[in-house]
């Protein structure tokens, strides 16, 4: 049988995505050579993928601040090893990333889950602009 | 839908582990405080509402969508 991780080492969402209950793993597979973009693809269902991007490059203000309760779900020691993805939603007319939703990823618990950084005030349709 | 009375400082429960309790009741405006397991997430329904849409919209983007966010996301050459 063929592994539909390709190897990749295997994210567990501590908490399902809000929409998709069923699918608790997931592996992060890179698109572009800069590590820019990332599709977010279930193991369960390899149809199910979702665009992520470290927010960095694109929102240089964005420093979510990220509560004691996600560090306890994802079993995190270290809080250096969180990586942070916003969710985008690919249009014609405009990519927006959601900025109220990160996804957060513990790298060395290797579980995840998408946080909702209530009363912070960031939009889920940030409207993204060129890295450059 | 059940209907239970209650007043500030008494709760209900749900299932083993889900505690609900009534802060405050001030006119129209109740605070709440809950209780619940780590895995159990707790939102304000229009905000889950919103990001379930959000979710659903963002999820298995067409290749196209996908090639033209590469693009967009693409360095140029030094």
């Amino acid at each position: 049988m063929i592994d539909p991780s390709l190897g990749l080492p295997t994210i567990t969402m501590a908490v399902p995505m809000p929409g998709f209950p069923a699918h608790r793993e997931f592996v992060l597979v890179r698109l572009n050579d800069d590590g820019l973009l990332y599709a977010f693809t279930s193991i369960q269902d390899p149809e199910l993928r979702f665009l992520v991007a470290p927010p960095e490059p694109f929102f240089p203000d964005y420093a979510p601040e990220i509560e004691n309760e996600v560090f306890s779900a994802l079993n995190t020691r270290d809080a250096d090893r969180l990586l942070l993805l916003t969710v985008i939603t690919a249009g014609v007319e405009e990519t927006t990333a959601n900025l109220l939703a990160p996804i957060v990823v513990d790298r060395d618990t290797m579980r995840a889950m998408q946080v909702v950084l209530s009363g912070s005030g960031y939009p889920v349709r940030a409207i993204m602009h060129r890295a450059y | 839908m059940l209907v239970l009375t209650r007043r500030a400082g008494e709760s209900v429960m749900i299932g083993n582990d889900v505690i609900i309790t009534v802060l405050e009741a001030r006119g129209d405006v109740i605070r709440l405080g809950i209780q619940a397991p780590r895995d159990v997430q707790v939102h304000r329904e229009e905000v889950f509402r919103e990001l379930q849409a959000a979710n659903r919209e963002a999820a298995s983007p067409t290749e196209d969508a996908v090639r033209a966010v590469t693009e967009m996301l693409q360095t140029p050459e030094e």
